[in-house]
C-alpha cells in the first residue's frame, strides 16, 4: 500500500479538485474542465494498448464514435444512462475483441494504417445505416446537466488513468512491455503475446467506448462524421507524443498541456492554432522524444546522481 | 536411456532451401551436446523449431516423452526449454534487471510476485557475472554483456533444457573465457542439461560430452568431441576432400 501511497493521494487530490471545480467555474470553464477530463480518459486508455506494447492505434476514434452511436440508440430508446454507459464501453469492447485478432497480426506502420481504415470503415458504415434509416442527424433531448457530465467523466478519467497506473505495475504489464521491446524474445520467454496484445487492445477500447457516449450528452446532435472524426484519434495520439512515456503521468501532461495550449490559442489567435499544433508536433518527435514526462525524468535522474 | 529431449526425423523447408532434413538426436538428462556445423548447416533452424519459433515441415520433437513440436513458443517455454539468440535481443529499453525479471515473472517458474520475481533475478544475474549492471539500461550494454544477458534471461525462466546458440561468437579472448566459466558453472550447479551451438571448436570440444554434426541440414557424425574431430566425414565437411 505504502508503494502507491503517492499514486493513491494525488488521485483522491485529484477527484477532490474535481469534485468542487463545477461550484467555482462557470458554464465556460466546466466545459473546457469536461473537454480536458475526456483527452485524460482517451489518452490513458490509448496508453495501455500503444504505449506499453507500441502497437500505435490510430483509430481510437472508432471506439469513441461507436459509444456515441450506442448512447444515441439507447436515448431513444429510453434506456437508462447506468445502463447505455457500460453497454457503450461494453460494444466498444466487443468491436476491439473481433478486429483484434487479425488486426494485432501485423506490426509498425501496418498495424497504424490498418487501425485508421478500420474507423474509416466503421464511420461509412454508420452513416450508410443512418442514410438507409432515413436519418439526416439525430437530436437528443432532455439530456443530462453539464455538471452532471462533468461528474461522469470525471469518474471516467479516473478510472482510465488507475488502469494505466495499474497496467504499467503488473506483471501484465511488464508482459506488455517486453513485447513492445522485442516479441520474439519475448514469446520465447514465456508470454502469450497474441492473448496480451488482445487484452489489452480490448482494455484500451472500453473506456473510450463510455467516454463517446457521455459526449454525445453533451453534443446533442448526432452526425457520424463528427464523432468518428479521425481528428480524434490524432489528437489522442499527439498527446501522447508530447507526454511521452508509457505511464500515467506522461499521458496526463500531454493532454493537460494540448487543452491548455487550445484554450489559449483559440482565444488569442484562432488561425494560427493548427499551425502552431503542426509545429509543435514536429518540435517534440525531433527534439524531444521522450515527451514532457521522459524529459522531467531524465532531469530527475541527473539531479539525484549529481 | 531416458532422453530429456528426443527428436526425430525433423526436417524444415523454406521455400525451395531444405534447411534441416531428417536429423535425429537425442539429449540425456545433465548432459551438455554440442551442436557443430558450418554456417547454413541448419543449427539455428533447430533451435527455432525445438523452442517454437518455427513450425517443422516434418518429424516430432518430445520433451520428457511429451510431444511439443507445434506448439507456440510461449508454451514450450512454460513446459521447460529456453533458448538464446545468436544474435542477441535484449529488451533495450528496460533495465537489465528489467529484462531478467521479465523472464521470472513467465517461463516455466511463473512468479506472481514482483518482489520475489526481482530477488531471482538478482541471483540469476550474479551467476552471469552481471549483478553490478542491475540498474543499466540493456541497450548499454558490451556485446559480451548482451550475450551474458540473453543466458541470464533464459536461465530466469528455470529452464529443463537450455538452448544456447554461440554465446561466444564475437567475443575477445578474455571474454570468452569468463563466458565458457558462466557456463560451466551453471552446468555443475544447476545440473541443467545443455545444447550448445558454437564456432569457437577448442571451447565447444572441451564444454561437450557428446557433438552432433550438421552439414547442408543433414546430420553427418555424433559421438565423443575426439572421435568426431577424426572422422574423415567431419574432415572433407569442413576442409573438402583429403588430398589423394
Amino acid at each position: 500500500m505504502r508503494r502507491h501511497g503517492v499514486f493513491l493521494l494525488l488521485m483522491l487530490a485529484g477527484l477532490a479538485l474535481g469534485g468542487v471545480y463545477p461550484a467555482l467555474a462557470g458554464d465556460y470553464y466546466i466545459g473546457v474542465g469536461l473537454t480536458l477530463l475526456m483527452w485524460i480518459a482517451l489518452t490513458q486508455s490509448w496508453t495501455v494498448l500503444s504505449g506499453m506494447t507500441g502497437y500505435i492505434s490510430l483509430g481510437h476514434a472508432v471506439f469513441f464514435g461507436l459509444g456515441a452511436y450506442v448512447m444515441v440508440l439507447g436515448w431513444s430508446a429510453k434506456l437508462p444512462l447506468l445502463v447505455t454507459i457500460p453497454l457503450a464501453g461494453l460494444v466498444a469492447g466487443l468491436l476491439a475483441l473481433l478486429v483484434g485478432a487479425p488486426c494485432l497480426r501485423v506490426r509498425g506502420p501496418y498495424f497504424v494504417i490498418l487501425t485508421f481504415g478500420l474507423a474509416e470503415f466503421v464511420k461509412y458504415v454508420v452513416v450508410s445505416v443512418e442514410a438507409g434509416l432515413g436519418k439526416a442527424g439525430r437530436l437528443l433531448f432532455a439530456t443530462p446537466s453539464l455538471e452532471t457530465l462533468f461528474y461522469i467523466m470525471l469518474v471516467l478519467a479516473a478510472a482510465a488513468v488507475a488502469l494505466c497506473y495499474g497496467v504499467r505495475r503488473s506483471r501484465f504489464g511488464a508482459g506488455l512491455r517486453a513485447i513492445r521491446e522485442d516479441e520474439t524474445a519475448a514469446e520465447t520467454l514465456g508470454i502469450p503475446v497474441t492473448r496480451f496484445k488482445l487484452t489489452a487492445y480490448v482494455l484500451s477500447a472500453i473506456i473510450p467506448g463510455m467516454v463517446g457516449a457521455v459526449m454525445m450528452l453533451r453534443s446533442t446532435y448526432f452526425e457520424p462524421l463528427q464523432v468518428f472524426n479521425p481528428i480524434t484519434s490524432f489528437t489522442i495520439v499527439s498527446m501522447a507524443i508530447i507526454g511521452g512515456s508509457d505511464d500515467a503521468p506522461g499521458p496526463l501532461l500531454g493532454a493537460i498541456f494540448l487543452v491548455v495550449l487550445s484554450e489559449l490559442l483559440w482565444a488569442n489567435a484562432p488561425e494560427l492554432y493548427m499551425v502552431i499544433l503542426g509545429a509543435l508536433l514536429v518540435v517534440f518527435v525531433l527534439f524531444l522524444p521522450e515527451g514532457l514526462w521522459g524529459r522531467i525524468q531524465k532531469l530527475w535522474r541527473r539531479r539525484q546522481a549529481a | 536411456m531416458s532422453a530429456l529431449l528426443q527428436v526425430e526425423g525433423l526436417s524444415k523447408r523454406f521455400g525451395g532451401v531444405q534447411a534441416l532434413n531428417d536429423v535425429s538426436f537425442e539429449v540425456a538428462e545433465g548432459e551438455i551436446l554440442g551442436l557443430m556445423g558450418a554456417n547454413g548447416a541448419g543449427k539455428t533452424t533447430a533451435f527455432s523449431l525445438i523452442a517454437g519459433n518455427q513450425r517443422p515441415s516434418a518429424g516430432s520433437i518430445h520433451l520428457d516423452g511429451q510431444r511439443i513440436d507445434g506448439l507456440r513458443p510461449d508454451r514450450v517455454s512454460q513446459l521447460g526449454i529456453a533458448r538464446t539468440f545468436q544474435i542477441v535481443r535484449p529488451f533495450g529499453g528496460m533495465t537489465v534487471l528489467e529484462n531478467v525479471t521479465v523472464a521470472a515473472l513467465y517461463g516455466r517458474r511463473r512468479i506472481s510476485g514482483f518482489t520475489e520475481a526481482e530477488a531471482l533475478a538478482r541471483e540469476v544475474l550474479a551467476e552471469a557475472h552481471l549483478a553490478d549492471r542491475a540498474e543499466l539500461p540493456a541497450a548499454s550494454l558490451t556485446l559480451a554483456g548482451r550475450k551474458r544477458l540473453e543466458v541470464a534471461r533464459a536461465l530466469a525462466t528455470d529452464p529443463r533444457i537450455l538452448l544456447l546458440d554461440e554465446v561466444l561468437a564475437g567475443l575477445t579472448a578474455s571474454e570468452v573465457a569468463e563466458a565458457l566459466e558462466i557456463v560451466r558453472e551453471i552446468h555443475q550447479r544447476r545440473g541443467l542439461t545443455l545444447v550448445v551451438i558454437e564456432h569457437v571448436m577448442r571451447a565447444l570440444m572441451r564444454l561437450c560430452g557428446r557433438i552432433v554434426v550438421l552439414h547442408h541440414g543433414q546430420k553427418i557424425a555424433e559421438g565423443p568431441p575426439q572421435q568426431v574431430a577424426e572422422d574423415p566425414v567431419v574432415i572433407e565437411a569442413y576442409f573438402g576432400a583429403a588430398p589423394a
